[in-house]
């Protein structure tokens, strides 16, 4: 990720633009990007501040290049490198060493006369004569603990420049989301993913059903309730590559301008963005996947929509395996209880307990009911795989039930 | 609920189904239950757990332990005391801020939080704690997690971690407490629930007015000595001497073009936009071309006001002149002080500079072994240099504040001889400006103007 100083970001009627080099706009970054890697790869031994000079060296010839994007690629290309660093203060003991050393030959004039007889050459060859080295190799290690003089040791760098120049645009994306006081998700899809990375960037929601799988979800942080803050900025940031590998989704952020007021930064899963994340897995089972082709995407009226709603209460949220809509308008979900663990199990049916309604049936596996006095008849037992004709009589029990 | 504790701090909050106030208020909250539902008031909130200093109960029996304090002193932590323990003490650098605030602690007795500027501040703070108090205490920032009942940190740290570790102390110690009123950073003071709160200072004015924020941040202003009376008691005598750069035909010409470009641009927006500044320039860089070719022209600018081989040959003269005493070299940047150790083999302290190197340099300077210690600006705050007579600035900002301290610092009293602090500004630029500016404070009085 960037830092503030590397983000560019214009406000334009009210709208937050990041930077983003596209095809379309910047053909010709393919190249940059293309020599940028190649400094970095045939830069093992350079310094930071050397690569960095390079860099900004390559870019001298674009004049419409800010300097700031030039800061965030160098940024971008540290991130996918490995630097020598000091663990254990080698640079402190030689300056130690060599100051010591200098320190009764003090000052070091330029021009030796008769007042001051050091010169500065002198001294410095004849320290790293004593020393058994050249005083270039001193220079270098002398002031090794610090980031700008640190040696590239690796660079494990893109894929391609083309994947340099996409970490880019969602690195801008990412920064641009820094000054934001809320998100708001509007999705049709992977809800479970959404609500998972959410939960581990440590937002909170708030969910509305606007219909059948569409859902807007704001996210925001505890103190987001009392004043507009922009402290959970970083923790928008972190979420956003999550949401970038899903589908179906619009997102709008509220981002505090530098001028105190506020713009809103709109995007899609149709702006081509791509996330270093792998696209959610359709399906979490091999059990759920082969019913599902077993069922059809329609059977006796009733349509199957994978992980198609999401019950909340609260904080807490539950987005059952599978929803069942029936042309008149009934509903019902199905969750399939895997073979897992006993600690899994019961924090399962702690979850199922809490959002236990009449629409929900359970498939439950043979071997994890130890006792039979709980099954109902939401539950449907299973031995290797669902079968369908119990869960059409449930389904139609539900109907009954409904219409009556 | 929120009209029963009377306030107006309460909001709720649909996403979780319950109240929510900030940790800030929670003393207030706290009165005005208990005033209302006593005796059935019952406050199960973990309370911020009592502290003991070793050193302080072995001085207690041996004699000794926390400095003596100076009347000045006392009178600040009677102040600060008699106002419950909440609010701001403002004393000049090099009057013993820090002392008062150890005593504070010592007395309090109770979990507590420092926060300090930078790194460097907060682990001389815990070096203060552990050598006046006996107590090794946590340190939150620098990369390291360690929350203890006492804890230092920095603001930007306090800013991040508050809402996880608010709750758990008791007392909240703001050194500099300047940088605490922005935007983000006065969650650090909003984010916990510690019911005593003291502020420590030289100059708590900003200039965008925020210190007004303070008082209810920390609390209000308890007790303020003013520089004059500082200046003829604890500090010593100084004169400040100027050295101009002088910039050849070309590059002055250069740093003209780029001066013009600059003002022209920042003034043709300031007419749209009356409060726009340099931040608002360098965001909208990106897409705008002219403030593209601005920004350009103004880092060109920089690199000619740094001109640091130039500012290298004064140095030398500067070095040739006072041999044999004792110098502190104040660099810009890190870049620039580490210029100048490569250049004549001084050390320096930086940011970044460890505990058993930095005792190293000091001790060293402090014993005449080593005669210049160089400083990047994060040495401008508070942070304990030994005794100097003559100290060089050599790039800076112009603010007071910094001019205050860093004198503060150099000057502090030894003996009858009077310190001189040298400025090397390149002539005709905007670090001309800022030396009149400094100049501009009552600190400096006056300013002797020398060429080398």
């Amino acid at each position: 990720m960037l830092t503030s100083e590397q983000s560019i970001v214009e406000f334009k009627a009210g709208r937050a633009i990041p930077d983003r080099l596209t095809q379309k706009t910047h053909r010709h970054y393919t190249g940059y990007a293309e020599k940028m890697l190649c400094i970095y790869r045939n830069g093992i031994g350079t310094q930071r501040r050397c690569l960095h000079r390079q860099i900004e060296t390559l870019f001298a010839g674009e004049p419409s290049c800010p300097i700031r994007r030039i800061q965030a690629f160098c940024k971008l290309l540290d991130d996918a490198g490995v630097f020598a660093t000091d663990p254990s203060g080698e640079a402190a003991k030689l300056r130690v060493k060599v100051f010591s050393r200098a320190a009764s030959l003090h000052p070091l004039v330029q021009q030796p006369d008769r007042l001051f007889e050091h010169g500065q050459q002198q001294v410095k060859a004849q320290l790293a004569d004593e020393l058994g080295t050249t005083w270039q190799r001193i220079e270098q290690a002398l002031y090794m603990d610090v980031t700008a003089f640190q040696q590239l040791e690796g660079f494990e760098g893109y894929s391609d420049p083309a994947a340099l120049l996409s970490r880019y645009n969602v690195a801008q994306l990412q920064a641009c989301l820094y000054q934001a006081e809320s998100m708001t998700v509007a999705a049709t899809s992977d809800f479970k993913t959404i609500l998972r990375y959410a939960k581990l960037a440590r937002l909170l929601h708030e969910i509305e059903r606007l219909g059948p799988s569409r859902y807007r979800i704001i996210f925001s942080g505890p103190a987001s309730v009392l004043r507009e803050s922009r402290r959970y900025g970083v923790n928008f940031a972190k979420f956003l590559p999550a949401l970038l590998a899903c589908k179906g989704w619009k997102m709008t952020a509220i981002i505090q301008t530098p001028w105190g007021g506020s713009a809103t930064l709109d995007i899609s899963d149709r702006d081509g963005f791509t996330s270093h994340l792998p696209s959610p897995q359709e399906f979490d089972s091999g059990l759920e996947e082969n019913f599902a082709a077993k069922f059809g995407p329609e059977r006796d009226g009733w349509q199957l929509v994978r992980e198609g709603d999401i019950l909340h209460d609260h904080q807490r949220t539950f987005v059952p395996d599978f929803t069942f809509r029936h042309h008149d308008g009934t509903e019902a979900f199905l969750e399939i209880v895997g073979f897992w663990t006993p600690e899994y199990l019961a924090h399962r049916r702690q979850v199922l307990r809490q959002f236990r309604r009449p629409g929900m049936l359970m498939a439950v596996p043979e071997k994890s009911l130890r006792e039979k006095t709980g099954v109902t008849e939401n539950i449907l037992v299973y031995k290797t795989a669902i079968r369908i004709g119990p869960l059409m009589e449930a389904l139609e029990t539900l109907r009954t039930k409904a219409g009556s | 609920m929120p009209t029963v504790a009377g306030l107006s701090a309460w909001k709720w909050d649909v996403r979780v189904g319950a109240w929510r106030c900030d940790a800030i208020a929670y003393s207030s909250v706290r009165a005005a239950l208990k005033a209302r539902f006593t005796p059935s008031f019952l406050d199960d909130v973990p309370q911020p757990v009592r502290v003991c200093w070793p050193k302080v109960e072995l001085a207690r029996h041996a004699g000794g332990g926390l400095a003596q304090l100076r009347p000045e002193q006392t009178e600040a932590l009677a102040a600060w005391r008699q106002g419950g323990r909440r609010g701001q003490i403002i004393m000049p650098t090099g009057t013993g801020k820090t002392e008062v605030a150890l005593a504070a602690m010592s007395e309090a007795a109770i979990a507590t939080l420092v926060v300090a500027p930078v790194r460097d501040l907060m682990y001389q703070w815990h070096r203060r704690i552990l050598r006046a108090l006996g107590y090794d205490a946590g340190i939150v920032g620098d990369n390291l997690y360690n929350i203890k009942p006492v804890t230092v940190t920095t603001y930007d740290s306090a800013y991040i971690h508050m809402d996880k570790m608010g709750a758990g102390f008791g007392l909240l110690i703001f050194d500099e407490e300047h940088h605490l009123p922005g935007k983000c950073r006065r969650e650090a003071a909003i984010l916990s629930a510690a019911g005593m709160r003291l502020g420590l200072s030289a100059t708590p004015e900003r200039s965008d007015g925020l210190h007004k924020d303070l008082d209810w941040l920390i609390g209000p202003v308890v007790y303020r000595m003013p520089f004059k009376k500082a200046k003829g008691s604890t500090l010593a005598d100084f004169d400040v001497v100027r050295i101009p750069v002088a910039l050849n035909d070309i590059e002055q010409a250069t740093y003209d073009q780029c001066s013009r470009v600059v003002r022209h641009f920042i003034a043709s927006r300031r007419k749209a936009m009356p409060g726009y500044t340099w931040q608002d320039l360098c965001k909208e860089s990106g897409q705008d071309p002219h403030a593209r070719h601005a920004q350009r022209a103004y880092y060109l600018k920089q690199s000619i006001e740094n001109r640091a081989a130039e500012k290298l040959r004064v140095l030398e003269d500067i070095f040739r002149l006072h041999n044999g005493q004792q110098i502190l070299v104040f660099a810009g940047s890190n870049a620039m002080a580490i210029e100048v150790s490569r250049r004549f083999l001084v050390p320096t302290i930086l940011s970044h500079t460890r505990k058993r190197e930095r005792l190293t340099v000091l001790d060293g300077f402090a014993t005449g072994q080593f005669s210049v210690l160089v400083a990047n600006r994060v040495l401008d705050e508070g942070v304990d240099v030994p005794e100097a007579k003559v100290a060089v600035v050599i790039g800076g900002q112009a603010s007071t504040r910094q001019a205050k301290q860093r004198l503060g610092r150099v000057l502090r009293r030894s003996g009858n001889a009077r310190a001189t602090l040298y400025e090397v500004v390149c002539e005709d630029t905007k670090e001309v400006d800022r030396s009149r500016k400094r100049r501009r404070s009552d600190a400096y009085e006056r300013t002797v103007h020398r060429r080398v």
